[in-house]
């Protein structure tokens, strides 16, 4: 968590004071390509829980995609916040940081749903998919 | 780019629109279960997504906070309860209490 | 463009809402309820209710869910149907079909959303908006309300919980004499999920008590900071086991300090009587408060009111799982 702070405080100093226009640029993209990765990531968890035959082939693409997206979405929000707030108060950092907290948490928490229901699946009856088509 | 920000808020709704078809369809609870993971998940990035379209980061990024920390006790909850009750599929459920009821009848 | 959103999010409130109501497995049901309850609190999230929307997310995450899955794991999921007893069944479609014409009758008079000339805003509501600053120093015009204009209403809010869990725990009480349905698996044997809680339950309780102290300035509040201090309880039942959790907080205890929560509210409440004030006027703090005007007086009695609800609620709701998931035994549970 310490790292994420101390990132935070990096982003919000470049941001803040350098306001060469390649740099304002690259900041720029580093959100855009964060945000639309994240919704890239999400599209995927969504065809992937439509699309996959059983539950633990839904499972994965739910628990390793939505996990990242998430993380991916909040990271853009975090620096978006610091990047258009005007003067670089006590408040906005404080969001920055709480939004990075959140990310720590769903890290946490959303895997050990995941495993927690993998176990739930496994332990009862349901059977697993097999490609049938190739194995004959 | 706040304009940028109402977009991806927008797809992302759009999106769980489309697992709600899960929602519905999921031949069992479990599959349920994942897709309200997902859009759980997927509500905490919306309400902090909300913050910056509205200007409020502040002010809504409790609300996410309370939400990342919380989300997991659910699906928790739900795992633990398949531990006993070990059959997924509720279709079969009468199905195979009718057969249990009518072996015991028997002897 | 803002319209999009919420547009879109009541479409998926609707089909979610006809869909845990059609599902014939209660399992589901509860499931899918929950996926309403998070699409909920963004709807009101949207409309600007923070307070409910922190409502809504604390009880609808942490708690609400998981008493349901509770009652199921003792119950059955299943759903008792008789085909042929329809009578029932019409009369209430009726009944429910009346009502909602009567209603939707009704809804053309209704002011329109967030009209300031509504009779609503320009009477009780415009005067706490003017003077609620001045009168508490309280920037969070909800807690305001709640805590100090209408503390009347929040305690006995307060009392009305804690006669839930009194209720609950009452009506399914076992004296423990009788056997056990079944021996009890070995229910913690899980290391992911116990380290896993082992370090979630310290920031949750963190952030509970930092939401409870902080209700003045943004949006929280002892209730929810309550309820997500009892939902750490329940994470930790449910991580290790109860007579873990009970070593914590013992059953005796939960009632002990439910009661003492509902007694800090109404005691707060009573010592400006014996001052010559009226009940629950906080201004005559200021005599016994040092350092403190009428004004400031306000603000802090009603931290102190917040700590009576959120120890009640955090008891209540510890106190209901419990209940509810050992079937009154107090044994073994998730």
């Amino acid at each position: 968590m310490a790292i994420n702070v101390l990132a935070v405080i990096l982003f919000a100093i470049i941001s803040q004071t350098i306001h060469h226009p390649t740099v304002q640029l690259i900041l720029n993209i580093l959100i855009m390509a964060s945000l639309g990765l994240g919704l890239f990531f999400f599209f995927a968890t969504s065809v992937g829980v439509l699309r996959f035959p059983d539950f633990f082939t839904r499972l994965h693409a739910a628990g390793k995609g939505d996990t990242l997206s998430t993380i991916l979405i909040l990271l853009a929000c975090s620096l978006f916040s610091l990047k258009s707030a005007k003067t670089l108060d006590q408040t906005t950092i404080l969001a920055a940081i709480k939004i990075l907290l959140i990310i720590n948490f769903i890290f946490i928490g959303s895997p050990t749903a995941t495993h927690a229901l993998i176990e739930a699946g496994y332990n009862s009856e349901i059977d697993p998919w097999e490609n049938n088509a190739t194995r004959n | 780019m706040i304009n940028i920000f109402t977009w991806a808020s927008i797809l992302l709704i759009v999106l769980m629109l489309m697992l709600v078809y899960r929602i519905i369809v999921g031949p069992t609870v479990i599959d349920r279960i994942v897709a309200v993971n997902v859009i759980g998940t997927k509500s905490i990035v919306l309400i902090v997504l909300m913050g910056i379209i509205f200007d409020r980061l502040a002010m809504f990024v409790d609300i996410a906070i309370g939400y990342g920390l919380l989300n997991f006790i659910a699906s928790l909850a739900a795992a633990k309860y398949f531990k006993k009750h070990h059959r997924i599929d509720s279709k079969n459920i009468t199905a195979t209490e009718h057969t249990a009821k009518g072996a015991t009848n028997g002897h | 463009m803002l319209l999009g959103i919420e547009t879109l999010l009541l479409i998926l409130v609707l089909i979610l809402a006809v869909v845990s109501l059609w599902i014939r497995d209660l399992m589901s049901s509860v499931v899918v309820f929950g996926a309403y309850s998070f699409l909920m609190c963004l709807i009101w999230t949207g409309m600007g209710a923070v307070d409910v929307a922190f409502t809504e997310a604390a009880v609808g995450a942490g708690v609400s869910t998981v008493f349901f899955v509770a009652v199921l794991f003792n119950t059955t999921r299943r759903i008792q149907f008789n085909p042929l007893d329809l009578s029932a069944k019409i009369f209430s479609a009726i009944l429910c079909i009346g009502t909602g014409y009567l209603l939707m009758l009704g809804l053309s008079d209704l002011p329109s959303w967030g009209d300031p000339q509504a009779l609503v805003n320009t009477n009780v509501s415009k005067y706490y908006i003017e003077s609620a600053y001045k009168q508490t120093k309280v920037p969070n015009l909800v807690t305001a309300v709640l805590a100090d204009y209408r503390a009347f209403d929040t305690m006995f809010e307060t009392c009305v919980v804690f006669i839930a869990v009194l209720g609950i725990f009452m009506l399914l009480k076992k004296d423990g004499r009788e056997p056990l349905k079944e021996t009890s698996a070995k229910a913690n044997d899980n290391l992911i999920i116990r380290v896993a809680s082992r370090f979630m339950v310290p920031f949750i309780q963190l952030f509970g008590l930092y939401v409870v102290a902080h209700g003045h300035y943004s949006p929280g509040g002892g209730f929810q900071g309550g309820v997500i201090l009892g939902a750490s309880l329940i994470l930790v039942a449910m991580a290790f086991n109860i007579e873990f959790v009970k070593q914590l907080l013992s059953i005796k205890r939960m009632l002990l300090l439910a009661v003492i929560g509902v007694i800090i509210f109404a005691g707060w409440g009573l010592v400006p009587v014996f001052l010559g004030q009226s009940f629950l006027d906080y201004s005559a703090w200021a005599a016994l408060l040092p350092g403190t005007g009428e004004i400031m007086a306000r603000s802090h009695s009603m931290l102190a009111v917040e700590i009576g609800v959120a120890i009640t609620v955090m008891c209540g709701m510890y106190g209901i799982y419990m209940s509810l998931v050992s079937d009154g035994r107090f044994d073994k549970g998730l």
